[in-house]
């Protein structure tokens, strides 16, 4: 199995991997130190009342119609402007905060090297296309987000059929996807390492299952790694891939799923050309191995309920170079 | 006759060439040279290909028939092909022959203008039936051409057919494509430089476009230049010199693709072609790149939507010029390229005019590719202008297509203008355009590829442009880049002009009249209704009997016509890619059936 | 008074009973198999002889909603839309009609995905499994208002909603 990052790292927004993120936690942090302060405060001065003994019960009998005193009345005048005040001055300031935060990270506050990426939400899974002005250079991946260390990336998120919610909470907060619509956001890694994304706005049955892994590393390594996704997939070496390679081509998958540099050309299922570089399978739900995959294409009902991904029946003995092909698409 | 059309002509001041050359007419009309004058005195009153002559002008010198007794006129004989779908060819007349293409099957009818009506020979090539589910837009042939004793036409089936004219008898039969990969033939071929030359069609399938040369005995493939790809497939060698820079650099038709989609991208060659022999040149445009969705194929789209000369031997470009890049609205680049000599700004350039899709009137160089205007002779709000420093065409943001809708798009896809092709006559300096007057909404969706079915990913509702009018029929001036008169029509105006020395007019409609204008302000002088909506190319050919004859195919059907012809349902706007949301009262107007009209004075 | 109660009590509780019936959807169609080009199906009511019992498969997708609208998405995904458009045809016949070429029975709707028709219908057998051409014939059957209103997805933004445009459920066959 290939190493799973720890989830609870990976997907936290307490342990953020880049500036975004950072400002986020520290607005978070902020926001809840302030209200605890005053949560703390407002807890006293009502328990401090509890425990002191009313004077008023002896010098001041209760009477139909109460009328406190002249001291009393501007006493509790200033005590509750005051406090009023306090609430306006501190609510406008965390406004004020949020905002300057939120533009902060905000895609007018981008540097401006950024990378573009396209990122599609599809019941359930993502699709992932690195632009660039010279088309050819443009690679499709899915469920699986490589981004330079240090260097700015903007998300045009967009979807296929339902509201999605591209989330990566170690980098930055959520943004819509849409249909007909593109929002964007952008995202910057400081430091290399694994982050877990995953839908935030609920889809589906699938909701749940529909992750993706963001893969920050060095730039020399993230270009090696772009410039290789761009080429076509690897012809299959042996006779036993090329087997493998028939009843691919020869089944219902090329209704679906495209292979760069071979015959299938399916675009509603995600791009396998580099399918075997890729850490999972079906948006982050099983380890990308042999025997996982073998039981996704045998039974993807079983693993992920309501996938669109249909069931295709495969032939026993058709199924070993099925996965061995699959795998040495790398 | 010379003197005086030489004079008029010259007084109008439209006309390039001067007095001399005419002079020189007989010489040149041997190879077939494009000054229009000369081909006025060289017309034999037949009709060897659809396009009339290479240069395409559809002018007929035959004068019989003028705008004094075009009143006359009346239904001479008639011909029943017996089938129902769009009948967009155009009868050649060789030898006192007519040969009528029918659509699928793709019937050649060989009839005895000495005997009219009679059948001489037929000849049936058989074409899969299963051919029918490859054609984007009717199962439509538009014509043959006729070339040293031998008819050759395509059949949706993808292959070439070379017929004997006098016997009916197959000479040879070339298979060209694969319907498998959504393939099919659809268009005219011509003959240039010993070569039929053939394209494909499939631009709403993914295919790979193409256009190809066969050798006349043989029906051998001498070269195939695809549209997309390496220069090694694009045929693009060392003679190529497009005019801009945009058009420059190597394997353009690879790096301006995402990936590997050049390969199903599209840029058919499914409609005319027309040759210079002078320059020894072919000229043709590619259709639209697949999908229609425009924010799945990112970048220029090397060479779909783009105008290509060609050497007719070799196939080798010697210039290109991208019409219309990154296509977002199906515009293809596939109408017709008039040549002529025009002289403008006091100069005579070798022209070729180009209505295209994209509703602009495009006036090139035909010796380099430089464009020297490209007005727009329909409504158009998609483009501002087209830079012609730099070639490129500046196209409204707003109107751009992808993942959304967008309203108001004008031209709709089936452009200012379709295949339908116009007319030249050299006594007005005026060219005939049967055009579109529709706008339409389309709305990006994820396109899907599966090999032999649709590639296209766009909802498209169709509706009549501003005034209302569906179509129109417009006389454009090319020096002075603007129109002269326009008439309005109910339906796009989806048949071919043919304009006559009599400066008559013809043309039909959707609604079945078939109709003749004065060729000098439009006015109407005749109309006929015949029995189903006219989407063929008119002719007019002298018969054996020494008179002037008119004669189009009706039978309504393609794209246009599909509500009729393929009997839809108007609930779905969308249906036949959105024509149907326009044309959902046409089938009040007009039923199927394919008919032979042949028209004479009496 | 409480009679009046009553009632409204026995509405709520009906409403309730209806909100628990919960519909099954078919997630693991077993055994799936694909769709290969069987046994003709009976295409003519002109059957030498008197007409004979047939027996005909059941849609398993039949007045499934969820299956119906798997069916919609397919019917999109495998470009059938490309010719059929949504519904009113196209390269193809419109799939929203009273006159159907060989009859609107599912299973015939079914062969005719499976083997194709001759005159540009693609066969899709050995591509499809079958559980999912029964999702489409059923959502092409949808088209028509021959599934309950109930499971029939909304229509397509393009689909003007004039009755007469969309057909009556037909005729029962004269048994």
């Amino acid at each position: 199995m290939t190493a799973f990052p720890a989830l609870l790292a990976a997907q936290s927004a307490l342990e953020p991997g880049g500036g975004n993120a950072s400002r986020i936690l520290r607005l978070g942090q902020g926001v809840v130190l302030l209200l605890a302060v005053i949560f703390i405060a407002v807890m006293i001065l009502s328990v401090i009342p509890l425990m002191r003994r009313h004077r008023g019960i002896e010098q001041e009998p209760l009477e139909r119609r109460h009328q406190p005193s002249e001291a009393t009345e501007r006493k509790l005048t200033m005590v509750v402007g005051s406090a009023v005040g306090a609430t306006v001055v501190i609510l406008l300031g965390l406004v004020v905060v949020s905002v300057v935060v939120g533009k902060s990270i905000s895609t007018a506050a981008m540097p401006s090297n950024a990378i573009t990426v396209e990122v599609t939400g599809n019941q359930w899974w993502w699709n992932v296309r690195y632009m660039n002005n010279d088309a050819s250079k443009i690679v499709v991946t899915a469920n699986e987000l490589h981004i330079p260390v240090g260097r700015p990336v903007v998300i045009r998120g967009m979807s296929n059929d339902v509201i999605h919610s591209f989330w990566v909470p170690g980098l930055q907060g959520k943004r819509d996807l849409i249909p007909s619509r593109v929002n964007t956001e952008w995202i910057q890694a400081d430091r290399a390492g694994f982050f877990r994304g995953q839908c935030a706005e609920f889809c589906g049955l699938q909701h749940a299952h529909m992750a993706m892994w963001v893969v920050a590393e060095p730039e020399d390594k993230f270009d090696a790694w772009l410039s290789h996704q761009a080429q076509d997939a690897a012809a299959p070496s042996t006779e036993e891939l090329q087997r493998g390679q028939q009843v691919f081509l020869g089944s219902a998958c090329i209704l679906c799923h495209h292979i760069q540099g071979t015959d299938a050309g399916g675009l509603v299922g995600p791009d396998l050309t580099h399918f075997g570089s890729r850490m999972t399978i079906a948006a982050g739900t099983l380890a990308n191995d042999k025997g996982n995959l073998a039981g996704w294409i045998a039974d993807p009902q079983g693993i992920k309920p309501g996938t669109k991904m249909a069931t295709v029946p495969v032939k026993s003995e058709d199924m070993q170079p099925l996965i061995d092909y699959l795998e040495s698409l790398q | 006759m010379t003197d005086s059309l030489g004079a008029k002509l010259h007084r109008r001041g439209t006309m390039a060439i001067p007095n001399t050359i005419a002079a020189a007419a007989a010489l040149f009309c041997f190879a077939g040279i494009l000054l229009p004058q000369i081909q006025n005195e060289a017309d034999d009153g037949q009709w060897t290909m659809a396009a009339k002559n290479p240069a395409s002008t559809r002018y007929s010198a035959l004068s019989q028939i003028t705008t004094a007794n075009a009143k006359n006129l009346k239904l001479a004989w008639t011909f029943s092909t017996g089938l129902t779908k769009g009948h967009e060819a155009a009868p050649l007349v060789v030898n006192n022959t007519m040969y009528i293409v029918t659509p699928w099957p793709n019937i050649l009818y060989a009839l005895d203008l000495t005997n009219p009506g009679a059948t001489k020979w037929t000849y049936s090539p058989h074409p899969s039936a299963s051919s029918q589910g490859t054609a984007c837009c009717d199962v439509v042939n538009r014509g043959a051409v006729y070339y040293k004793g031998k008819i050759f036409y395509n059949t949706l089936d993808n292959y070439t057919v070379a017929v004997d004219a006098t016997t009916g008898k197959q000479v040879w039969k070339t298979l060209m494509g694969d319907i498998n990969k959504g393939e099919s033939m659809t268009m005219a071929p011509i003959v240039a430089g010993g070569k039929v030359i053939v394209g494909n069609s499939g631009g709403e399938f993914g295919v790979h476009g193409w256009m190809a040369g066969l050798e006349t005995e043989t029906g051998k493939i001498t070269w195939r230049a695809y549209a997309t790809g390496p220069d090694s497939q694009v045929l693009i060698g060392p003679d190529f010199k497009p005019f801009y820079a945009k058009d420059r650099g190597k394997d353009l038709g690879v790096k301006t693709w995402q990936g590997d989609q050049w390969k199903i991208g599209g840029g058919s060659g499914w409609s005319w072609i027309s040759y210079d022999p002078d320059l020894d040149l072919i000229y043709y445009g590619t259709s639209n790149p697949g999908p229609w969705n425009a924010d799945m194929r990112p970048g220029d789209n090397k060479w779909t939507c783009t105008l290509f000369a060609r050497k007719p031997e070799t196939g080798q470009a010697v210039w290109a010029y991208q019409i219309n890049p990154h296509d977002n609205h199906d515009y293809d680049g596939v109408n017709e390229n008039i040549l002529l000599d025009l002289t403008i700004h006091g100069q005579v350039r070798k022209v070729l005019a180009h209505p295209d899709r994209n509703g602009r009137m495009y006036l090139m160089d035909r010796t380099t590719g430089e464009v020297l205007s490209a007005e727009a002779f329909a409504y158009v709000n998609t483009s501002d202008s087209v830079d012609l420093k730099t070639g490129r065409l500046h196209e409204t943001d707003a109107k751009k297509t992808g993942f959304k809708t967008v309203r108001d798009i004008c031209p709709a896809p089936p452009g200012g203008k379709d295949w339908q092709p116009s007319s030249f006559s050299p006594r007005t300096g005026l060219i005939y355009i049967p055009h579109n007057n529709l706008c339409a909404e389309m709305s990006g969706t994820p396109a899907n590829y599966i090999a032999g079915t649709p590639y296209v990913g766009s909802d498209v509702r169709m509706y009549p442009g501003p005034g209302g009018n569906r179509g129109a029929l417009t006389a454009w001036d090319p020096v002075a880049a603007k129109p002269v008169w326009s008439v309005k029509e109910m339906f796009p105006a989806w048949s071919g002009t043919v304009v006559t020395a009599g400066d008559v007019v013809f043309y039909g409609t959707m609604d079945g009249w078939f109709k003749a204008l004065d060729a000098h302000n439009g006015n109407l002088l005749w109309k006929f209704k015949v029995g189903s909506g006219v989407i063929g190319q008119p002719i007019s050919y002298k018969g054996p009997d020494g008179k002037q004859y008119v004669a189009v195919l009706a039978g309504v059907g393609g794209w246009s016509g599909a509500i009729v012809s393929g009997g839809l349902n108007a609930a779905d706007g969308t249906a036949a890619l959105g024509f149907v949301n326009a044309m959902a009262d046409l089938p009040k107007y007009t039923t199927t059936g394919g008919m032979l009209y042949v028209f004479s004075l009496p | 008074m409480s009679s009046r109660y009553l009632r409204v009590a026995g509405v709520f509780f009906s409403l309730l009973g209806v909100a628990c019936q919960r519909e099954e959807r078919d997630l693991r169609p077993a055994p799936t198999r694909l769709a290969m080009p069987g046994p003709a199906a009976r295409e003519s009511l002109l059957q030498p002889g008197g007409p004979q019992e047939t027996l005909t498969p059941v849609n398993p997708a039949e007045g499934n909603g969820y299956a119906i609208s798997e069916g919609q998405r397919l019917f999109n995904a495998y470009n059938c839309s490309g010719c059929h458009s949504h519904g009113g045809g196209g390269i193809g016949p419109p799939l929203i009609k009273d006159v159907w070429i060989y009859g609107n029975d599912p299973a015939v709707l079914f062969d005719t995905i499976v083997k194709g028709r001759p005159n540009g219908m693609p066969s899709w057998g050995g591509r499809l499994p079958e559980y999912e051409i029964w999702q489409i014939v059923a959502y092409i059957r949808s088209l028509n208002n021959l599934e309950p209103k109930s499971v029939t997805p909304t229509r397509s933004d393009s689909i003007e909603q004039n009755s007469h445009t969309l057909t009556p459920p037909p005729e029962p066959k004269p048994q």
